[in-house]
């Protein structure tokens, strides 16, 4: 029986990797325990885009921060995850995505994101790759992406030289409320720990259920593409007006094709598959934005995860009723946003005032009683 | 364009024809898929447009892949030929590329029957022009009435070697030399159950004849040492090995030839099942990673079933009787067949392969991976040709974590490239387990995902326009 | 002699000759013919270079499954071994594209 952890948390993404290492940091001692490996789920297997364009108005202020921490991926993780920071393109080719496009980069503009809008000239040769049927385009600074498949090897090595114990190929299968904290049921034996953190994507639902605590979490089944290397037909990362476009060409030749669209699959069993006609439609809409991607070879198509809570808003905050634990997740376009957000609550565990605020889960519960003095403790 | 049938064969090679054939006879509607404008596979492959063998020059090969091709020309069987197939989804949906573009095929059973390819244990300079496969060398004789260069030196392992090198030799092509991993007492080990298919056995002795006559050098227990050359191949320095395949010293030869042939084996292609999630089973003596099937061929995934060397290496004939034990299964399946008749079916095909099992088994164990000519692989060979990852990229991935391919894969990109694993996966996998000190199977299997092959995307978009995109509704705001 | 990857066997009846051109370079061959035969049958080795590496490369499998012999024609790369001739087919070696190195 070893002494138990300052700190578990479930769930080896980016969310639970970054709090896992900076509580570490900090100076606790914390156990990550992962079902797979270390970022092997959603967060090895996205398009790694890292955009304002495509992020929630009510998360611009965070994704900005969050941008620069990626910028800045070498002073805080140390490893490569091949970040790029580069110009951010969203098309507009009808009337309805010119609306579309030209009200929501407002919003977003309020909210504090450097968007500007551009003819579709001008946005040729800011991408000299793209389409002549762009009408207008929404233009950001602040973009770029990282290479998603990098970040497993890269949080690893950060969080070995953190001193994170790390149980993968191991998973959680209760908690239970124990002397000192709480005790974490794992195909490896218990772990028991003073904090817990619930980091497990999609399976927060689940994982939650285990303290008695509802919290609907939608399953989205989001599609991607890359392809064989090709000659270089495009330089900033492009999506489009809907959202539902990314788009960029990696150094060393490979182009990825994403944008949410969805195949099909089950939580429950962790399965997930494509949808042939969802596959094509999405690389003929990203093949009408750039089109000399007709030239390149599809390499590679599948499918991933993604939890979403009713108001698309994260779940990043302490879980009501059970002192010392907090979930983290469910932030939607979490590569971009899931280091800023798992920062702000290291810092709160490790007892520090987080610089914004957090996202209370109290708002996405469900059979609590709302108001009674049984029910959670301060919000953040 | 969809199109409904009562099954779905995919891969027209031995296993894939009888199967469908069967089932066709039994009254079920079947869509026979493959790449190739001509049924037969690799084994029985049709010579090339417009190319005419000679009578003097027509085997059993091109017998039997003729016969192949009359049959399905009177059967039901609707033929898709030149036909891409990149994703096969659950239920089964099959999607292809074809000359009229994109088609999909629904139907409730599927049979896949995608074959085998060469495994090539990598040494220094296998990837220089000039240096082909086993099989690649049988391609060009059968299907091109060539030889593959003037003088050439043929290695490896297995019936493969004597088969090619007896061709070369009939085409009044020059062998440099033959360098063969095995010694005369592995071949002799293996002749009492090469026996028992006593045709078979014939066939071979023929050749083994045609190459004693020729005079051609025989280097048992010899591999290749290197392949050397800037451009393409120019010299080839091979070296005595133990009979594990391990290097004993160093380089003994040099030849010259115009192209080295060389073969380690085959690989089953068993992509489909393993896109669908089957039960996959590492067997060794089978080549590798097959899906668990039962007798008939069927996997852990209703309605799917594996054939021919796709479910496991072992050969033509066999490939065939298995092709047609699925073909009866999916006719049962569907009604068409009563149990009475199916079970007398069976059973004398089962009987059948039976005496094909030690002949198989044998090939089977000269055809396997070698443990430790893989161990013998030098730092700075090149594993991964797609993406020139070296042995010593691989050794650095498990120090670094990797437990299992797929995170090599994402560590190092072995596997990432267009061959997509296929010609690194069983090396690759082999030299993981090692550097780990675990059974093989533990590295697991590459994650099966679509295309099964790279797809222009050109061939992929077809024409549309952009009202045609089924853009769902904007993400929330 | 220089060397050729490739030789046909006499007695054999073929499709008509044809013309192709590679890098500009006339080659003859016969229609039908699988493309990657052709080259080799000529002694056009080298197809392309590995992108990482930069090392040459050409055909190896013959059945489609390497993905060493790919070709620019049309300017879509295709596998020269799933390739068949015709007359005047144009093909550019991918070595100077950055798509295979």
């Amino acid at each position: 029986m070893t002494t138990p952890y300052d700190l578990i948390v479930i769930g080896g993404g980016i969310h639970g990797a970054t709090v896992a290492l900076l509580a570490a940091r900090g100076g606790m001692r914390v156990c990550v325990i992962e079902r797979d490996q270390i970022c092997r789920g959603a967060s090895g297997v996205n398009a790694g885009t890292l955009t304002m364009q495509m992020t929630r108005v009510a998360l611009i202020p965070y994704a900005l921060k969050a941008h620069a921490m990626w910028a800045a991926a070498p002073t805080w993780l140390g490893h490569d995850v091949g970040i790029v920071v580069c110009d951010g393109l969203s098309l507009a080719f009808t009337e309805g995505e010119e609306e579309l496009l030209t009200f929501r980069a407002a919003k977003r503009r309020e909210a504090g994101a450097p968007i500007s809008i551009v003819s579709g000239q001008q946005a040729k040769v800011i991408e000299p790759g793209l389409s002549g049927d762009v009408r207008i385009a929404g233009w950001c600074k602040v973009d770029g992406y990282a290479n998603a498949y990098l970040t497993g090897l890269a949080y690893r090595r950060a969080l070995v030289e953190a001193g994170v114990v790390l149980l993968e190929r191991t998973a959680a299968r209760g908690i239970a409320r124990c002397n000192g904290g709480y005790q974490v049921d794992t195909t490896g034996g218990s772990i028991t720990g003073a904090r817990l953190v619930i980091a497990g994507g999609v399976w927060i639902e689940p994982m939650l259920a285990w303290l008695g605590v509802t919290l609907p979490i939608k399953v989205l089944i989001n599609q991607l593409s890359v392809t064989e290397r090709t000659q270089p037909v495009m330089r900033t990362q492009v999506g489009v007006a809907s959202g539902l476009l990314s788009l960029k060409q990696y150094a060393h030749g490979t182009v990825v094709i994403g944008g949410g669209w969805q195949g099909k699959g089950e939580r429950e069993a962790g399965t997930n598959e494509i949808v042939p006609e969802s596959v094509v439609g999405n690389i003929r809409l990203a093949c009408h934005a750039i089109p000399a991607l007709r030239g390149a070879r599809l390499a590679r198509s599948w499918t991933g995860f993604e939890a979403e809570t009713a108001d698309a808003l994260p779940a990043a905050g302490p879980i009501p009723g059970f002192e010392n634990a907090y979930v983290c997740g469910s932030v939607h376009s979490g590569y971009t946003s899931g280091p800023y957000i798992a920062k702000l609550l290291a810092d709160r565990i490790l007892g520090r005032a987080p610089e914004m605020p957090l996202f209370s889960i109290d708002r996405l519960l469900c059979g609590t009683v709302v108001g009674t003095s049984t029910s959670m403790g301060a919000v953040t | 364009m969809t199109a409904s049938q009562d099954l779905i064969v995919i891969g027209a090679g031995p296993a894939g024809s009888s199967a469908a054939l069967t089932a066709a006879r039994h009254g079920l509607s079947v869509a026979l898929i493959d790449d190739a404008m001509a049924v037969g596979g690799q084994v029985y492959r049709a010579p090339a447009n417009g190319l005419d063998v000679p009578p003097s020059k027509r085997d059993a090969d091109f017998h039997t892949g003729e016969d192949l091709r009359h049959a399905l020309g009177q059967s039901n069987v609707d033929w898709k030929p030149g036909r891409m197939v990149w994703s096969v989804a659950s239920g089964y949906t099959v999607s292809a590329v074809g000359p009229a573009g994109v088609e999909d095929y629904e139907a409730p059973r599927l049979i896949a029957a995608t074959g085998a390819h060469e495994r090539v244990v990598p040494f220094p300079g296998w990837t220089l022009p000039g240096v082909i496969g086993l099989a690649a060398a049988t391609i060009l004789l059968k299907s091109q009435g060539m030889i593959p260069g003037r003088r050439v030196v043929v290695a490896g392992c297995g019936p493969l070697l004597i088969a090619v090198t007896a061709k070369i030799v009939a085409a009044g092509g020059q062998v440099a030399a033959i360098v063969n991993l095995d010694g005369p007492s592995d071949w002799l080990r293996a002749l009492p159950r090469m026996a028992r298919r006593p045709r078979l056995l014939m066939r071979g002795a023929g050749w083994v004849l045609d190459i004693a006559r020729a005079r051609i050098p025989i280097y048992f227990r010899h591999s290749i040492t290197e392949a050397q050359g800037s451009e393409c191949i120019e010299t080839i320095a091979i070296g005595p090995v133990d009979r594990w395949g391990a290097p004993t010293g160093s380089s003994s030869h040099l030849l010259d030839a115009d192209m080295l042939v060389v073969g380690h084996g085959l690989v089953p292609g068993a992509e489909i099942p393993r896109l669908l999630g089957a039960k996959m089973v590492y067997e060794s003596d089978r080549g590798g990673w097959i899906p668990a099937v039962d007798d008939v061929g069927r996997t852990s995934v209703m309605g799917l079933f594996a054939a021919g060397d796709g479910a496991g290496i072992r050969g033509a004939e066999p490939a065939a009787l298995l092709g047609t034990l699925a073909g009866l299964a999916a006719a049962r399946d569907a009604g068409r067949l009563g149990q009475g008749a199916y079970e007398k079916s069976t059973a004398a095909m089962r009987t059948q392969l039976a005496s094909y099992q030690p002949f198989t088994n044998a090939v089977g164990d000269m055809m396997a991976l070698r443990t430790r000519q893989v161990a013998a692989i030098g730092p700075s060979t090149v594993v991964c040709r797609c993406e020139d990852i070296t042995r010593a990229g691989i050794d650095a991935a498990a120090r670094d974590g990797a437990l299992d391919v797929n995170q090599l894969k994402h560590f190092t990109r072995c596997g990432m490239g267009p061959c997509q694993g296929r010609m690194c996966g069983d090396v690759a996998g082999e030299l993981l387990a090692q550097a780990l000190g675990v059974p093989r199977a533990a590295v697991g299997y590459w994650t099966g995902r679509p295309p099964l092959r790279p797809i222009p995307l050109e061939d992929l978009i077809g024409t549309f326009t952009y009202g045609d995109l089924p853009i769902p509704k904007p993400a929330p705001l | 002699m220089p060397k050729v990857g490739a030789v046909r066997i006499a007695g054999f009846e073929r499709g008509a000759p044809v013309t192709i051109s590679v890098d500009g370079q006339i080659v003859k061959a016969q229609t039908g013919e699988m493309l990657a035969a052709s080259l080799l049958a000529v002694g056009i080795y080298r197809l392309r270079s590995s992108p990482t590496a930069g090392t040459s490369r050409g055909a190896f499998c013959l059945m489609g499954v390497c993905q060493e012999c790919l070709v620019r024609i049309d300017s879509q790369l295709r596998q020269a071994c799933l390739t068949t001739v015709r007359d005047g087919l144009v093909v550019t070696l991918a070595s100077h594209d950055r798509v295979t190195g």
